[in-house]
């Protein structure tokens, strides 16, 4: 019953997680924790596992749709996976307490950034690095044309995705959230190609602490394999759905439930 | 930039069917070892590290091939995103973007060092 619960509820987590362009780790960690009462560390393994899961299914969409810069992910790759890295250090020496403190300070966050009107900002000249390695790209708009953009602030955008990846492996999300508001501000990318790109990240981001915890023995089949079934059928279901549902008005409630599920994540912490 | 765009759609064919590989071996694993009444995460409530050694060492001794089929399924998942960065570098070495390649080479390197960290020596 309980497994059956587990994978009902990461179905849903890759539904909506697809559905409002989320890595599903948001909905599994607070589940896996204050329904389930799983201690967080192996929630967070076991989420790392499930955001692979989403950043590989939805690769082919985005690859289509000629949006993710490769160029550009491969070279941020470097700061997340050195981040990640980071994060698996650290976890070992946070305590469960701390992990809850910053998931809700995290989903508190995330709400907030939900909320926010998103505008295109873009590059007048290319970073130096960015002109070497041929960062910038095009991509097509709404009305088909192909729109050229430049590359900024690369060595900015390299810092924020360490920080990206530290918060990855500490707390089991993909951090797209912090990846796309650091290609989108700092390296001034246009948003589809920010949002494309950081897809194609967060699975190498996850890989990274991912396999440190599966070696270390972190990711047990118990609950990862639920998660990462649900995760799969869900995201699924969510890329199928997506033009049918009123994806905004389902934005706007599932910041309310942000926030409630961030104070109650913060009350676990508090309580210890 | 040069357009490699059949290569980069067919990394991501090979990336979803991977995906539903790695699905269909967790489905099998979980569906081998179902028990409606069970609470499987009854032993997980407070955090007890056991190396990987011991535990495959343990599912193998005990003849627990469900579980060990869903462990075939988790490494299919998690290794996913190490073919795509090794594709990807595969990408820039054809395109003769050498620096690019080679930064995807470092990324790789650093991914397997990465899983070396959770090695308990």
């Amino acid at each position: 019953m309980y497994g059956i619960l587990l994978i009902g509820i990461s179905v849903f987590a890759g539904f909506l997680g697809s559905l409002l362009g989320l890595g599903g780790g948001i909905i599994v960690v607070p589940a896996l924790t204050l329904i389930f009462n799983v201690d967080i560390r192996y929630a967070v393994a076991a989420s790392l596992v499930s955001i692979i899961a989403t950043s590989s299914g939805a690769a082919a969409s985005f690859l289509r749709d000629n949006l993710t810069n490769l160029r550009v992910a491969v070279l941020l790759e470097v700061g997340t996976v050195a981040g990640a890295m980071t994060g698996f250090l650290m976890a070992a020496r946070i305590n469960a307490q701390a992990l809850f403190l910053l998931f809700g300070g995290f989903l508190f966050f995330s709400a907030m950034m939900m909320l926010r009107k998103k505008q295109d900002q873009r590059a007048l000249i290319d970073h130096p690095w960015s002109a070497t390695l041929g960062l910038g790209g095009e991509f097509k708009s709404e009305t088909g044309e192909l729109v050229a953009y430049k590359v900024a602030a690369v060595p900015l955008g390299l810092v924020a995705m360490y920080g990206a990846g530290i918060l990855s492996a500490l707390l089991g999300i993909g951090s797209g959230i912090f990846k796309v508001l650091a290609m989108d501000n700092a390296m001034k990318l246009p948003m589809k190609v920010s949002s494309a790109t950081s897809n194609f990240m967060i699975g190498v981001t996850a890989t990274a602490s991912a396999g440190a915890y599966f070696m270390r023995g972190d990711i047990r089949p118990e609950i990862a394999g639920p998660v990462a079934l649900g995760i799969i059928v869900g995201s699924w279901l969510g890329a199928r759905a997506m033009i049918h549902l009123p994806a905004k008005l389902i934005r706007k409630i599932f910041v309310l439930v942000l926030v409630v599920v961030s104070v109650q994540m913060i009350l676990r912490g508090l309580r210890g | 930039m040069k357009n490699d765009s059949k290569l980069e759609l067919k990394i991501s064919v090979f990336l979803r069917a991977g995906v539903i590989l790695a699905g269909a071996l967790i489905a099998v694993g979980q569906a081998m070892k179902f028990r409606l009444d069970a609470n499987p995460f009854f032993n997980f409530q407070t955090y007890d590290p056991i190396p990987l050694q011991e535990l495959i060492l343990f599912h193998l001794q005990r003849r627990d091939y469900a579980t060990l089929v869903s462990y075939a399924g988790l490494v299919v998942l998690i290794c996913l995103p190490l073919f795509r960065v090794l594709f990807t570098a595969y990408l820039f070495i054809r395109q003769k973007e050498f620096a690019l390649a080679g930064i995807a080479s470092g990324v790789i390197l650093a991914l397997l060092l990465a899983m070396g960290l959770g090695v308990e020596l």
